[in-house]
């Protein structure tokens, strides 16, 4: 009901990613899909790329015994390593744009998995840490890079999770952010002890091994 | 309870702005200048980016559908939000974003679902900042009838 009417059919998900930039956080979202639904997962490299680290070639997990016939799936999840310069997602195209960057591809997955809170302050805090995770934590200079995890701090020093009594996508954002780009080590006390809480959840102490 | 959005004078958040004035009929909210754009929530919470103000008010008049009807459009509105944000902003990745928007406004009459969102008023602010793009009309025929057609209808 989530995604409208044709349910009947198998709907597919197909992401082209950058395997100099593995999209942690999707990999992570994927994993809690897998949870919920069942997802016949695929990898595939495009002739763009040469060379894939074999973790990256096995990151959705291993070939699923019963994946030639489809209709026992209820999502496709195709994950192709390609010389991209933004990760994009195609899905249902003949009623939707391409969607690019991870951040929106993040949501997506996120709202597949659970609604988005209905109070619009909570909804649109979660948005503007995506936001922050993947523009100033993982692409933004280093002053922005330092602001965002002074933010960090302060937040956490007041809540456990980012938005509040639980763990939203804002803390799955924000974790991938800081461990990709490596800047852990100097980060404010409170959020050491959150991306301890963090790497002790199954789906994230994945996210861990896949980073290069 | 009046929100009140305070707006930096020498930048105006112009989307924000957009989307402030298709809500005013539903959300209560008083406009005010001054130094740095933010929109005060709570003592906690406050939003101080464009994309942030225009998702929380369009989010507080959801009978309105600015953020789509439903989450495949939720999602093309997010894609447009950060293609204003970043790629039409950035001079050099301009060029090729506005053959992108040329295309993708080909069959369409707003960018998303069958109705005004906040992809058309973001992406028409990013537009209206710099007018560089206007020179080139004749190779973006579908940009240049979306944002006229648009240009009748907003307030700006």
């Amino acid at each position: 009901a989530l995604l409208g009417k044709d349910l009947g059919a198998l709907r597919d998900i197909v992401i082209n990613a950058n395997p100099a930039q593995p999209p942690l956080t999707l990999l992570v979202l994927h994993r809690l899909l897998c949870q919920r639904y069942r997802v016949l997962s695929t990898v595939h490299v495009h002739s763009s790329v040469s060379r894939v680290p074999p973790q990256l070639l096995s990151c959705l997990g291993p070939r699923h015994p019963d994946s030639h016939s489809r209709h026992m799936f209820q999502l496709g999840f195709t994950l192709i390593w390609k010389d991209v310069p933004k990760l994009q997602m195609k899905f249902s195209v003949r009623n939707m744009c391409p969607i690019d960057g991870e951040a929106n591809v993040a949501r997506f997955l996120f709202k597949l998995l659970a609604p988005y809170s209905s109070d619009p302050a909570l909804a649109t805090l979660v948005d503007s840490w995506v936001d922050a995770a993947f523009f100033q934590l993982a692409e933004g200079s280093s002053e922005e890079r330092a602001a965002a995890l002074r933010d960090l701090g302060s937040t956490l020093g007041r809540s456990a999770w980012l938005s509040g009594p639980e763990l939203s996508l804002a803390d799955v954002a924000c974790y991938c952010c800081v461990l990709q780009s490596g800047s852990a080590p100097s980060a404010p006390a409170s959020v050491q002890r959150w991306i301890k809480s963090c790497g002790n959840l199954g789906c994230f102490s994945h996210a861990k091994t896949l980073l290069l | 309870m009046t929100l009140n959005l305070v707006i930096n004078t020498s930048d105006p958040p112009l989307g924000a702005l957009l989307a402030a004035e298709h809500v005013k009929s539903v959300v209560p909210l008083s406009v005010e200048e001054g130094k740095s754009t933010r929109l005060t929530i709570s003592d906690s919470v406050q939003f101080r980016d464009d994309n942030s103000i225009s998702r929380y008010l369009a989010r507080m008049a959801p009978a309105l559908h600015l953020y789509g009807a439903n989450i495949m459009e939720e999602t093309e509105v997010d894609h447009w939000l950060e293609f204003s944000a970043r790629r039409l902003s950035d001079p050099s990745s301009r060029t090729s974003a506005l053959a992108e928007l040329d295309k993708a406004l080909s069959l369409r009459t707003f960018l998303v679902g069958r109705g005004l969102t906040l992809a058309d008023l973001s992406v028409w602010a990013a537009l209206k900042d710099n007018n560089e793009w206007s020179g080139k009309g004749g190779s973006l025929p579908h940009v240049s009838r979306w944002f006229s057609f648009l240009s009748s209808q907003l307030p700006f």
